[in-house]
């Protein structure tokens, strides 16, 4: 085998096993977390669609009826249909008929993980590609272990999904500037119409890559004019702009036929339906979200939310990293001018000629511009700008990479001194290791501890979850807490008694009995009047709703609090006559 | 350069200082369970008339979970303000301050494990000489609707009603019921406010027509008739719907109006009494109206100090 067949050999298997590794921890840490409010609606779509596929096995031309297609797909059409399609092909096949998972929810969930899996085996693949394998582990680790993706990558949703198609879509543009021949652009346009038809964020990926198609002409034209010099040049020689229009001709042609085909909602009235799809987002509704104590719910939104959020949700040495990393590439793109400004002739300069810099810059710029605007909603937190998350692995793997070769360099220098400095300096795994374990800690600890709290978890440079509800900064939203407490509602909710319950989606409450977390027999109610015990999910703006509780059962003692280092999440309240009821008639 | 040549070391430093950080600030609260310690020196600490406050206020239902309803009742749990409490106790976590108690004299602390207690005195506290919330019961209240005149009557045994996500707050099982439906009543309840505290209040959703009068019987007056009115914050924040009117009359008299309005929050108003003030026992009205009754979901606390 050649040495280049080796190497693809080799790291393909170490994103193969990074991927299945990660999907592996999530799905072993699934059953802690209960279901969020959209993954409730999503696991209906699903339903309805996989009843479709269904039809499609046993009665095709009944299927492919206009009113079959519209019935069936109709549902949840305000998203596309990829992602909830794989929900439905998974619980019918994978759970259904071959019963592989413990939990239905979690046959559901599965596609997502897979897809988690996926993000981290690109972003592997890639860092590696294109900086060296040091940076591809690094950038693969410090992607995976950012809580608020493990949160996500969780759920039966579309956030981590659209994460990994879009990291798809710009690797396979990213290939095919490097790639000849006609199937590189083609897997770009067939990566982008996966990734249209996954979720909205898809829009920006166009846009990067054109951007980054700009960039490329830019950088050509500013080498033909004397302030070239000062520009870096490309190591070969590749037609990467022709190559490049090529890859996103096939984007513009290819990606929406892809859409088209797998989005049935849209084959019988494409152009309105496209129009309402992209209408909806476009114009979406604002809901509520704290933000530094203040309940924002319409525009406008602060512009610093983006910002301050990844300043506190995403690990501090990850980001220093990503600075570093940053600033390693800087000064190879601006070492040029700076040697210019200083007055000495520095070293000629090489990249990539695909830009590999630019078009990782570019991705991580665009997919956060849009919360430079105060009409963009924010009721999401940090899920809206994920798709930049991959991007700014890629740069902290730089940056590690950096650090790494720095230290090595060091320990060369001094290699006379001790054999421990000889081994480090002679080896770049043992200093990656080593300084590794280093960067590795706190992210892992953290990431471990956030489970299954994910949306109450922060930084330590916020102060953490208590810092964080100290600054007013959300503590959850979607509802999904409510698993964390079913162990409780199973013991005390009286026999055939009911829960108010709150934010909790109705079928993610029926998922939790489906999957036997809890009791079939407790009835979940939508007003607290009546009920015998109430949930409450706090969030700012949700708080009238613990003030119901309150009332209705005559006390402000919640029987039971569930959270996140000493921080209230969730608040279990039980009406004391269902309590006093019950310990009397306990023998 | 050569003095950066160590510099890559502050990157495994401030990966360890990260990780120690994180875990510093995760052990720093009590966990949920730790609060029960807190009962027997909360309660051997609190003196009658005390308001516990807990800082930071997201500690608070930790709180409320092990001292219970009686060292933290809704009356204080939910009050309007604390310029009626001359004292108050403080259960801080984190070294943290309760900012409502800015102002108070510290007079006495105590250290008990991660928790410090601390006894505060208002520097100027107000003495209320009766408070209307506390008074609503057929025995010292009774409400009308003036337009057609209707009594609203007395029902200690009424449905519970609350409005799940995003509606109208708790209705008592104890209130008084008007004609025209539900949100016609007057009982105690709690909204939240433009911040979403908890404000203890008298529902008083005004009629279509005519005023919705709660009317106190024998009641002491002292110099002013001081209250706020609001309305469930979810509720007002669109700003779409009409003015109301709280009008209070004392033995017939108009001492004065109040307009809410939309955005106004948890707006509080003084009114004084005139020739009433300090009248052993007067009868005290308080009318609400509008314009337009849709959503006026106006509710409002009311004393007399």
């Amino acid at each position: 085998m050649s040495a280049i067949g080796k190497r693809k050999l080799i790291d393909g298997a170490v994103a193969l096993g990074l991927g299945a590794g990660y999907t592996t921890w999530l799905l072993r840490t699934v059953q802690d977390l209960g279901y969020a409010r959209d993954e409730g609606f999503y696991f209906q779509a699903a339903a309805s669609y996989g009843r479709w596929f269904e039809q499609l096995l046993a009665d095709p031309r009944a299927a492919l009826a206009r009113r079959a297609v519209d019935g069936a797909w109709s549902a949840n059409h305000e998203h596309p249909a990829l992602i909830k399609s794989l929900f439905a092909l998974s619980s019918t096949f994978l759970q259904k008929r071959w019963h592989l998972f413990a939990m239905e929810g979690s046959s559901y969930r599965f596609p997502a993980m897979a897809l988690a899996g996926l993000a981290v085996a690109l972003v592997y693949l890639w860092g590696t590609e294109a900086r060296g394998r040091v940076v591809g582990v690094a950038a693969a680790l410090a992607f995976a272990l950012m809580p608020r993706v493990f949160f996500q990558a969780h759920l039966a949703c579309f956030d981590v999904p659209i994460v990994a198609m879009w990291t798809l879509g710009a690797y396979a543009y990213w290939r095919a500037l490097r790639t000849g021949g006609a199937l590189a652009p083609l897997a770009a346009g067939v990566a982008f119409g996966l990734a249209l038809d996954t979720k909205h964020n898809s829009w920006f990926l166009p846009i990067a890559c054109a951007a980054h198609f700009l960039a490329l002409h830019l950088w050509a034209a500013v080498a033909r004019t004397r302030a070239g010099a000062l520009l870096p040049r490309p190591s070969v020689d590749l037609p990467v702009r022709r190559r490049a229009f090529w890859a996103l001709a096939a984007m513009g042609l290819v990606g929406p036929a892809v859409l088209y085909a797998l989005w049935p909602w849209i084959w019988h009235d494409p152009v309105a339906r496209v129009r309402e799809y992209a209408q909806f987002h476009l114009n979406h509704e604002y809901y509520n979200m704290e933000f530094l104590g203040k309940n924002y719910w319409v525009a406008p939104m602060p512009r610093g939310y983006a910002w301050v959020m990844t300043l506190g949700t995403v690990p501090g040495i990850t980001l220093v990293l990503f600075a570093v990393g940053l600033a390693t590439r800087g000064r190879v793109w601006l070492g040029g001018l700076i040697d210019r400004l200083r007055g000495i002739a520095g070293p000629a300069r090489r990249v990539d000629a695909a830009g590999t810099d630019l078009l990782w810059l570019l991705a991580l710029v665009i997919n956060y511009a849009a919360w430079l605007s105060p009409r963009t909603p924010i009721f999401g937190g940090t899920k809206h700008w994920m798709t930049a998350y991959p991007f700014l692995a890629l740069y902290a793997g730089v940056g590690f990479d950096a650090v790494v070769r720095a230290a090595r360099r060091e320990a060369f220098r001094l290699r006379a001194r001790r054999v421990a400095l000889r081994r480090l300096a002679g080896s770049a795994w043992a200093a990656a290791s080593l300084l590794g374990v280093t960067a590795v800690a706190a992210p892992l600890v953290e990431t471990v501890r956030s489970h299954p709290w994910g949306l109450s978890a922060y930084t330590p440079l916020v102060g953490g979850a208590p810092g964080a509800a100290s600054l007013g900064l959300n503590r959850t939203f979607w509802g999904y807490a409510t698993g964390a407490v079913t162990p409780f509602l199973d013991t005390e909710v009286p026999r055939g008694g009911s829960v108010y319950i709150h934010d909790t989606a109705g079928p993610s409450w029926d998922m939790l009995q489906r999957d036997g977390r809890l009791r079939k027999d407790v009835r979940g109610v939508w007003s607290i009047a009546g009920a015998d015990l109430g949930i409450y999910h706090h969030e700012k703006h949700m708080l009238g709703q613990e003030y119901q509780n309150w009332l209705a059962f005559g006390t402000l003692r919640p029987a039971y609090i569930g959270g996140l280092d000493g921080v209230p999440v969730i608040l279990v309240y039980e009406d004391p006559r269902v309590r006093a009821r019950a310990q009397s008639q306990k023998p | 350069v050569k003095r950066l040549r160590w510099a890559f070391l502050a990157v495994p430093l401030l990966g360890l200082a990260e990780l120690g950080a994180h875990l510093w600030f995760a052990g720093r609260p009590p966990a949920f369970d730790d609060w029960f310690a807190l009962t027997e020196p909360v309660r051997a600490l609190k003196q009658p008339g005390d308001l516990v406050v807990i800082a930071p206020a997201w500690a608070d239902p930790a709180a409320r979970r092990a001292l219970g309803d009686e060292l933290m009742p809704v009356r204080d749990v939910a009050r309007p303000d604390v310029t009626r409490y001359a004292t108050a106790l403080e259960v801080s976590i984190l070294g943290e301050h309760a900012p409502d108690l800015d102002g108070f004299r510290e007079i006495e602390r105590r250290p008990v494990g991660r928790f410090l207690l601390r006894r505060l005195a208002n520097p100027a506290p107000a003495h209320v000489v009766y408070d209307f919330v506390d008074h609503l019961d057929p025995g010292a209240a009774d409400v009308r609707g003036t337009d057609p005149a209707v009594p609203c009557l007395w029902n200690p045994r009424a449905t519970i009603a609350a409005g799940g996500l995003g509606g109208h707050p708790t209705f008592p099982a104890a209130r008084f019921e008007c004609p025209g439906g539900i949100y016609f009543n007057v009982g105690v309840t709690v909204i939240a406010d433009e911040e979403f505290r908890p404000r203890r209040c008298l529902w008083s959703h005004p009629f279509a027509r005519g005023e919705i009068v709660t009317r106190f019987r024998d009641v002491p007056l002292g110099r002013v008739i001081r209250g706020h009115g609001g309305m469930y914050w979810m509720v007002e924040r669109e700003r779409k719907g009409a003015p109301v009117t709280l009008t209070v009359r004392v033995d017939g008299e108009s001492v004065g109006s109040v307009v809410h309005r939309d955005g106004d929050g948890w707006a509080g108003f003084e009114l004084p009494l005139g020739a009433h003030a300090r009248a052993r026992a007067a009868t005290v009205e308080f009318a609400v109206s509008t314009s337009n009754f849709r959503d006026r979901h106006f509710c409002f606390e009311a004393d007399t100090r």
